[in-house]
């Protein structure tokens, strides 16, 4: 397999944990609904997300799809290939999930699609142009500096992340596709907050911050400087930690859906969800789901109370029914003591 | 693609949604409905679902950033350049025709696209005019839509155009959450097993819909049914007459899906439940609504008894039977003024919307001289306004960040001839639909499309834009003295939570001793605007002059950056000027600088802190020389910041 040999390795981040494990399980069950990292400038954010593009599994896709359609999922396919999954005209191809970029600036008709105007005036014909939600089927959306992102183009985000489907109604196109990408963004919540509607799409949520130990500080800076001086010794250095992790996350692909959990364990998320004052049921399903996807990564079969343990860290902080400046606001701190109390 | 739906019946709870939309299935007449509430609650789960329990009732969804050819239709493009004929390609107003319109988060869609929407939605027609071409076609839909509050809310005129409202909120008992967990979890698993399992318990309820409608025709409205319908919406003071035109062909829908012919009481009072919260007419000076008067329990149940419950209907109903056909759904006008004197409409209280807020106007009332130092409860009061705008749906607090926009940022809405002549950001795909019925006869030289210049489009574009505040606060010793600053800062913060929902930008400038400060450059990090203004110190010297001044080139500058931007100036000060840089009369000088901000014609509101024995009035005659509305700090704790901000806009 070629490498990019500009890309950091993933395994070579010093530290950063959550983060790493929170990107990790997006992959391994791109159902989670995506994750939001948080954090100072200089943190590893975009290295991280960047880096994820090495470790993303092989799986199959039609050939020639635009949308890059699964030819196992009729429901989720895109017209023409559903044609073809009728008909078993069929040809598959082997592909890697990508990481996407959505810039910033990105406007609206780049990233839904919009009317192909090179064939217009060539052929005098009306075809779509797929813009980055087409691409983003089935791939990971990666939007660094989300919440710097125009609010129109935001509204399209939710839409889509919502339905899995990119609905086209506009300068004279009419158009549906499949549209299922876990979202990644990152953000300096210094340079302002998220909507909250857009927050809450997020199935995960990570706050970063600098490494304190001085001893990892300086780890940090060692691997910068020999990934600058020598990048292809470096990836080889960790070419193995690589590989391992990868398959670690294939076996977790192949596992996840024989996970199976105790009902009670549900009741004690509800429990978790209602004493914090949560909105809405979202949280409650990333909570379980994020508890499966661990328990498949860390090879068990059955999820645990320090599963969903782990699972709330990750779902509730952006999700307490809080406005800013509200002192009762739980900290992190605080969810921690409510989940072990109520999970013990 | 046939994405899988959660199938509608396996939704967990939430019967008030359900109820609403299946109502509206069977009687379209009802006008839609506008689910609004909480993240993540099935919203549009349920509308999805709702479509897929009959047939004859298809889902039609309305993007956000639908373009206005597609919604009304135009020009085919591509049978006008093969034939040089203009023929008309229909949107998705015709889609709509008999089908169920989704619009989700309806809150946020563009200002124009409303407009058009709402037009056809009371006409029941779309037509087109324009382009050379002249189309009109029937488009009777039942408008879904959803919403999240937080967004911002919807103008009065859009909000009436849905039949029903429905708030939701999350389930709180547990056993119910973790079945909700359980149930997403299994559909995820395997969506085709999900739905065959439900299958049965579907049809089951898609059959009595039908039947339902089936039977709608044979519904009785009696004369005191239109009554006790009227009774109620003139008591709720609702606007307009749809109230009472709702209520009963709400009610209709019920009794149908009940299989009964005859209207009864509870039909009425459920179908009110749904048909009012959002026609409530608000006060606009006055935001609390007084507490309604307890219901007296004891009349209305015999007026239960009075009315027959089951089909054993009165003599007097069979006979309205054909003076009242049906499906003319329009009671007679003064129905709505006559009922007062009905002794029914002591006996029948409305279930007042309000209910739910009533406490808190009684807690807010007797904390009111309790609250003046505590800034703590000035953010409660802020928060339970909001909370109350919650519930009674904001109205216009969206449309005041909406604007069109001449950059060439923002969402492309429509199109229209360039204006003298001058071109940019075209319109390509209006241009080329203009251009092509022309191309049979057109000289191309080549080309597969000639374009003429009289046939180029430029985009109108619409843009959300928050406002951007500029809170001027005086940070010298007399604010610090008699812990007025704690006062201000629970207000400022308070306030700085309205902007947090509604996308506004901050910036904070405070002015102590010889000179003002920037504490806080304009940011949408209103965390960060909250730790400065905690950290802020108090004391010296007022040089009002020069916290004006600062203000007055923040704004200067910020145009510069960004036209569309709409700046606020908030001043927080008792306008006692005690120093000026210049060395000039410290008050004139501030006047100076007042006089400055208002030829620019920008917007300032003043917050007089002064609570001298002796009032001088100071911060008053800033007030007018900014052409600014004045506020006492403690009306403020009456009416809050946010509400202060929000009539002066």
């Amino acid at each position: 397999m070629k490498k990019n040999l500009k890309i950091y390795p993933f395994t070579a981040i010093v530290g950063q944990e959550k983060m790493k494990l929170a990107l990790i399980l997006n992959v391994i069950n791109p159902s989670l609904g995506g994750v939001l990292i948080r954090g100072e400038k200089g943190t590893a954010k975009s290295t991280a997300v960047r880096a994820l593009a090495d470790l993303l599994p092989e799986r199959d896709q039609i050939e020639t799809c635009r949308f890059s359609c699964d030819p196992t999922n009729a429901d989720q396919a895109c017209s023409d290939c559903l044609e073809k999954i009728k008909g078993a005209k069929l040809s598959t191809v082997q592909s890697k999930m990508k990481v996407i970029d959505l810039p910033v600036s990105a406007t609206e008709d780049r990233v839904v699609g919009t009317l192909d105007i090179e064939h217009a005036i060539k052929k005098g014909e009306k075809r779509f142009e797929p813009g980055i939600l087409a691409q983003a089927n089935r791939n990971i959306l990666y939007v660094d500096e989300v919440n710097l992102l125009d609010d129109h183009v935001v509204d399209i985000l939710l839409d889509s992340a919502a339905m899995g489907v990119n609905t086209i109604e506009r300068e004279g196109i009419s158009f549906t596709h499949p549209a299922k990408f876990t979202l990644v963004g990152t953000m300096n919540p210094e340079e302002g907050d998220l909507r909250p509607q857009l927050l809450d799409r997020f199935g995960l949520v990570v706050d970063v911050f600098g490494e304190s130990d001085i001893s990892q500080r300086v780890d940090v800076i060692k691997r910068r400087l020999d990934f600058e001086k020598a990048s292809e010794a470096f990836h080889q250095e960790f070419n193995q930690q690589q590989v391992e992790l990868s398959d670690t996350i294939q076996k977790a692909i192949d596992f996840l859906p024989t996970v199976t959990f105790d009902d009670q364990l549900l009741e004690t998320i509800a429990k978790i969800s209602t004493s914090l004052g949560v909105d809405g049921h979202r949280a409650d399903i990333v909570m379980m789901k994020t508890a499966m996807t661990i328990a498949a990564y860390r090879g068990r079969n059955e999820v645990t109370k320090d599963d969903v343990k782990e699972a709330a860290g990750f779902v509730l902080p952006h999700r307490m029914r809080k406005r800013p400046f509200d002192d009762s606001q739980f900290g992190i701190g605080s969810i921690e003591e409510i989940v072990n109390e109520l999970v013990s | 693609m046939n994405n899988t739906v959660f199938p509608f019946v396996a939704v967990v709870g939430q019967e008030e949604i359900k109820n609403a939309l299946i109502w509206n299935v069977i009687n379209p007449k009802i006008g839609g409905v506008l689910i609004s509430g909480e993240k993540g609650t099935a919203k549009s789960s349920l509308a999805r679902g709702v479509c897929n329990l009959t047939a004859g009732t298809e889902l039609v969804e309305l993007p956000l950033n639908t373009t206005e050819d597609r919604l009304l239709g135009n020009i085919d493009f591509e049978h006008a350049i093969k034939s040089g004929e203009r023929r008309f390609e229909a949107g998705i107003l015709k889609k709509a025709d008999n089908n169920l319109l989704y619009v989700d988060e309806v809150n946020l869609l563009s200002d124009h696209i409303a407009k058009s929407l709402l037009e056809v939605a009371s006409s029941g027609v779309n037509i087109v005019e324009r382009e050379g071409m002249s189309y009109r076609h029937a488009s009777n839909f039942v408008l879904v839509g959803s919403m999240n509050p937080e967004e911002g809310g919807l103008r009065p005129q859009f909000l009436d155009r849905f039949g029903l409202y429905v708030e939701v909120t999350g389930e709180t008992d547990t056993r119910v959450r973790s079945e909700i967990i359980r149930r997403r979890i299994e559909y995820e698993r395997n969506p085709v097993a999900f739905e065959e399992k439900w299958r049965d318990e579907s049809v089951v309820l898609g059959n009595r819909i039908e039947r339902a409608r089936e039977d709608l025709r044979k519904i009785v409205v009696s004369e005191n049914a239109m009554q006790l319908a009227a009774t109620i919406v003139n008591e709720a003071n609702c606007a307009g007459h749809r109230g009472e035109l709702v209520i009963i062909e709400t009610a209709k829908a019920i009794a149908a899906m009940d299989s009964r012919k005859v209207l009864n009481i509870s039909d009425i009072k459920e179908a009110a439940k749904f048909a009012l919260p959002h026609r409530v007419r608000e006060n606009d000076n006055e935001p609390m609504s007084s507490p309604p008067p307890p219901e007296p329990e004891e009349q209305q149940e015999e007026l239960e008894q009075g009315e027959p419950n089951e089909s054993g209907q009165e003599p007097e109903e069979q006979q309205n039977r054909q003076e009242s056909p049906n499906n003319h759904s329009e009671p007679s006008e003064d129905q709505g003024d006559e009922p007062q004197e009905n002794q029914e409409s002591d006996a029948e209280r409305p279930e007042t919307p309000n209910d739910d807020q009533t406490d808190g106007d009684d807690d807010f009332f007797q904390g009111d001289s309790e609250t003046l130092d505590a800034p703590e409860q000035i953010f409660q009061i802020a928060r339970w306004i909001s909370e109350r705008e919650k519930g009674t749906i904001t109205k216009g607090s969206g449309k005041r960040s909406l604007m069109v926009t001449s950059s060439l940022q923002g969402r492309y809405v429509r199109n229209r001839c360039p204006v003298n002549g001058k071109v940019r950001d075209i319109a390509l795909d209006a241009t080329l639909r203009i251009a092509a019925p022309y191309q049979k006869t057109r000289e191309k030289n080549g080309m597969a499309i000639a374009v003429e210049k009289s046939d180029i489009r430029v985009k109108i574009r619409e843009k959300r834009t928050g406002n951007t505040i500029i809170f001027v606060v005086d940070a010298s010793g007399s604010m610090g003295a008699n812990k007025r600053m704690k006062v201000v800062k629970g207000a400022i913060i308070a306030m700085l939570n309205d902007a947090y929902q509604k996308r506004d930008k901050v910036g904070m400038i405070a002015f102590k001793n010889h000179s003002s400060e920037m504490v806080l450059g304009v940011t949408r990090s209103v965390e960060l605007a909250e730790k400065k203004l905690t950290a802020m110190p108090t004391g010296g010297r007022t040089p009002l002059a020069a916290g004006l001044n600062m203000a007055y080139e923040v704004v200067k500058a910020g145009k510069i950056k960004d036209k569309d931007m709409l700046p606020v100036i908030v001043l927080i000060s008792d306008g006692r000027a005690t120093y000026s840089e210049r060395g000039m009369d410290p008050f004139e000088e501030a006047m100076k600088s007042a006089q400055k901000i208002r030829a620019e014609k920008i917007k300032a509101i003043v917050i007089d802190t002064d609570q001298s024995f002796i009032k001088l009035n100071l911060a008053e005659k800033l007030a007018v020389q900014m052409d600014a509305d004045r506020y006492q700090i403690e009306e403020l704790q009456a009416m809050s910041l946010v509400t202060a901000v929000g009539l002066s806009l």
